[in-house]
């Protein structure tokens, strides 16, 4: 964590201001609109987190933050329990739910996220509206205001402050989830899903933590409404809750904790203007939805970044150079794959020592990527083995692979949205000299403060290298690295994958043609159709008869 | 004991047709752009408004009340369809889905909260299609309006069948579906493609508006649960997949029917929400997975 930046010192001086005109001039009823920003701030801080930094559209938050209200609401007031026992419940309850239900949830497709964070949410308000001990559709009356001791904390200002002091203390949990390189592993898992597993990034931890910790400050905020209103009513539960929050989120700038605060000071108060509308108020809600999402995708947030952008990340000195290390070798042993009716392989064998390159050439469609997926595990074989250094990754999740010693580049590589260079080498290790280092040999050092949506397309294959070359390796599988490089950029790229081998790792280099495997490779490997057509050292692959009647000499004359 | 049987299966069928119909033009639009109408339901709705608004404009006793405003219905809400494609699709087209997603959350609200805010919040009696009589059948009453709604949606959906099965935006639609880019690359006008099925989805929920408007009124907050029907019929009848969700919504109404029959209405919807999160848990694909061409 460092110090706040300029940016964020225009949030902070803008709630000074705010806040300060609301206890320095405000009535009681400003007071108490001030204090329900601050409620929505809270309950939008957690959103963001599913939503923007898991890149999930949960409809479920107002939901929790229902749940929250009903919880400290029913424990005040039929147990008897203190209100700030309550409200600790309020936050354990939802977070404890939201932790449940996250990895089924984040494994879906984002339109099944929507419809099952929705059918929870009507449960959640079915349940609400019918069951007595929610008080049915009549809700709840008479909640108990916080009181500690003797000290009731009912309204006004008072409430105020402890709700404002709540909200700081979400941002500040806000910046301890994401602090030490987890914003950044976290981008990874949200824009570059299937890298994010080859570099060794698991994302159920993620899931469960910023889910539990996304319902946690939703039902606190549920709470708290309860304690400050008095009442609780299954609306609480209900879809306005939800839009309001994911309105605000949108406006604040998806994913920024502090331009959930700003978004819930510009919303929350609308529909005080709006009281003409009586209860429809949200149709305004709905023309600032719709306008914020088509005018201004970033939001506020994304605004103020343009003005004030962030400082890049200090760039350490290199690490020294890698020494020699033992590589593994590489074996694949009769792999299968069928998807539905097609069989994509069909008993694929072939291994790469340590120490040497070689080269997977075929057709479109041969089964080269598919290979390529189903060693480092984004793809489950039917049959067949797949050993590192002697292991077998059969039965090992795609992620722990990297910490086994493979690394994997990708032919189209997905980037993380927002982050500088440096820290998108560095989410597979935790160590920023050795990312800085992986930046030096691909040739990307001078480009390490950079940002990563500055990059251009060959740039940003270089680093997809890097990244993987930042976990340090033993094996390393690229696809088409060579793909849409200029000569002198193939040549830089041979240098470096030779210079790899003889530090000791094997690399498996997927190319179409011959021309870059011919001077690199030491063996290649001829896939046809899910089969190995020819293996030898690149001539005679060349050579080989089978192999220029597939492909009708087509390399022969390249 | 028999009538009441056979009372029960006119009333789902009747209600699974307008249910099909829902789902079809929300079907559509996924098809076509792959994105989740989430204003859908709040089309249905005014679709229905619209036929309320238009039956009161006829002479008191004309013949066939809702068949006349039928095609009222359809313009309008096909005018509405091209209106919502032009301000919250296309401005979003290179945008991530769940942008697309956002914004139709936007356009339902507007519609729903527009509509109360323009003529409040009461339920209000739309028009039969033909009149109120009842047709008696061996002991059991058929409603004429229920027959009406039950043949109406039957010839909308067989018309939307041959006109994507035969027509020439059938084909292009499809290929639009299946892959915009290569639609364009050999001549398709992809963007009028995905704006006819704009209107089309929308002049479907007009008319599945207009249908459900005698029977159970139309009331400004209808929508979301109507919506949330389809999308469920979505998933039952795999994603992107235009006849699995009419067999889904279908069936959707004969379990909610027969369920609300045996317990209440209550335990129907929290049984459907609760199968779809078990389906989702269970099969995270969907039940019969993704169509061809699929995107997120």
């Amino acid at each position: 964590m460092s110090g706040p930046n300029r940016r964020e010192l225009v949030y902070f001086a803008a709630a000074a201001i705010g806040l300060g005109g609301v206890v320095g001039f405000g009535d009681a009823y400003t007071v108490r609109i001030a204090t329900l920003v601050g409620i929505y701030a809270i309950a939008t801080i957690g959103y963001q987190l599913v939503f923007g930094r898991l890149g999930l559209l949960s409809l479920a938050q107002g939901a929790l933050f229902g749940i929250g209200a009903y919880s400290s609401a029913l424990l005040t007031m039929k147990l008897g329990l203190p209100a700030p026992v309550g409200l600790v419940v309020a936050g354990l309850v939802p977070a404890v739910l939201a932790a449940l239900v996250a990895v089924p949830i984040a494994r879906l497709q984002s339109h099944y996220v929507a419809l099952a964070t929705l059918g929870l949410a009507q449960l959640v308000l079915l349940a609400a509206t019918n069951l007595e001990i929610t008080g049915s559709a009549n809700g709840l009356y008479g909640v108990p205001p916080i009181a500690v001791g003797t000290i009731v904390i009912a309204d006004g200002l008072a409430m105020l402050g402890l709700v404002w002091a709540l909200v700081l203390v979400a941002l500040v949990v806000s910046r301890i989830v994401l602090a030490g390189g987890r914003l950044a592993r976290l981008a990874t898992l949200r824009d570059a899903p299937h890298a994010a597993l080859t570099l060794g990034l698991n994302p159920v931890p993620a899931r469960l933590g910023l889910f539990a910790v996304a319902g946690a400050m939703g039902g606190v905020a549920g709470g708290l409404q309860a304690h400050g209103l008095g009442v609780v009513s299954p609306a609480v539960t209900g879809f306005e809750v939800m839009v309001t929050i994911l309105t605000i989120a949108v406006v604040g700038g998806r994913g920024s904790a502090l331009g959930a605060v700003a978004g819930a000071a510009l919303l929350v108060p609308l529909p005080e203007f709006l009281r003409f509308l009586d209860g429809s108020y949200l149709v305004a809600y709905g023309v600032v939805l719709l306008a914020a999402i088509v005018l201004v995708p970033r939001g506020l947030d994304g605004r103020l970044r343009e003005r004030f952008p962030s400082r890049p990340p200090r760039l350490p000195a290199a690490a020294t150079p890698a020494r020699r290390r033992r590589g593994k070798a590489l074996i694949v042993d009769g792999l299968r794959k069928r998807f539905g009716g097609v069989t994509a392989l069909d008993g694929v064998s072939f291994s790469v020592p340590a120490g040497t390159v070689v080269g997977l050439i075929g057709a479109n469609g041969s089964g080269k990527t598919t290979t390529l997926n189903l060693i480092s595990g984004l793809e489950r074989p039917d049959s067949g083995q797949i050993r590192l250094g002697g292991v077998p990754l059969g039965d090992r999740a795609a992620h722990h692979r990297s910490g086994l010693g493979l690394g994997r580049g990708f032919q189209h590589p997905e980037m993380p949205d927002g982050l500088f260079v440096l820290e998108a080498a560095a989410v597979g290790t935790r160590d920023r000299s050795g990312a800085m280092a992986a930046l030096d040999r691909v040739g990307l050092a001078e480009r390490a403060g950079a940002l990563v949506s500055d990059l251009g397309a060959a740039e940003l294959r270089r680093l997809d290298l890097a990244r993987a070359l930042a976990t340090e390796p033993e094996a390393l599988i690229l696809d088409e690295p060579a793909a849409g490089l200029t000569g002198d950029e193939r040549a830089a790229l041979a240098v470096l994958l030779r210079r790899l081998a003889a530090e000791g790792l094997a690399v498996l280099v997927v190319d179409h043609g011959m021309d870059f495997l011919m001077p690199l490779a030491d063996r290649v490997v001829c896939l046809d159709a899910g089969k190995v057509l020819a293996v030898g050292t690149p001539e005679e692959v060349r050579r080989d008869p089978a192999v220029v009647a597939a492909y009708l000499g087509q390399w022969v004359a390249a | 004991m028999i009538e009441a049987a056979a009372q029960l299966v006119v009333n789902a069928i009747a209600l699974g047709a307008v249910y099909a119909l829902v789902a079809l033009g929300f079907v559509l639009v996924i098809g076509a752009v792959g994105a989740v109408n989430f204003g859908h339901g709040e089309l249905v709705m005014l679709g229905g408004m619209v036929a309320v608004g238009a039956a009161a404009l006829l002479p008191v006793d004309t013949a066939l009340p809702g068949l006349v405003v039928l095609p009222a219905a359809l313009a309008v809400m096909a005018i509405v369809g091209l209106a919502v494609a032009g301000i919250a699709y296309a401005p979003l087209r290179h945008a991530p889905p769940t942008s697309v997603f956002i914004a139709m959350i936007a356009v339902g609200l507007i519609i729903q909260h527009g509509v109360t805010a323009g003529i409040g919040p009461e339920p209000r009696l739309g028009p039969p299609l033909v009149d109120t009589g009842v047709l008696q059948v061996a002991g059991i009453g058929l409603s004429h309006q229920q027959l009406a709604t039950i043949a109406t949606a039957a010839v909308l959906i067989l018309a939307v069948h041959a006109l994507l099965q035969r027509s020439r935006f059938g084909r292009r639609l499809r290929a639009a579906a299946q892959d915009p880019e290569m639609a364009r690359a050999i001549g398709i006008p992809v963007n009028l493609t995905i704006a006819v099925s704009f209107a089309l989805s929308a002049a479907l929920a007009g008319a599945a508006g207009l249908l459900l408007s005698n029977q159970y009124l139309v009331t400004p907050t209808d929508g979301g649960m109507l919506m949330l029907k389809a999308y469920v019929a979505t998933v039952i009848g795999g994603w992107g997949r235009i006849w699995g969700a009419v067999l889904g919504a279908f069936a959707i109404a004969v379990f909610e029917t027969l369920v609300a029959a045996w317990a209440s209405f209550l335990v129907a919807e929290a049984l459907l929400y609760l199968g779809v999160l078990v389906v989702l848990a269970i099969r995270p694909q969907g039940l019969f997975g993704e169509a061809a061409g699929r995107r997120a």
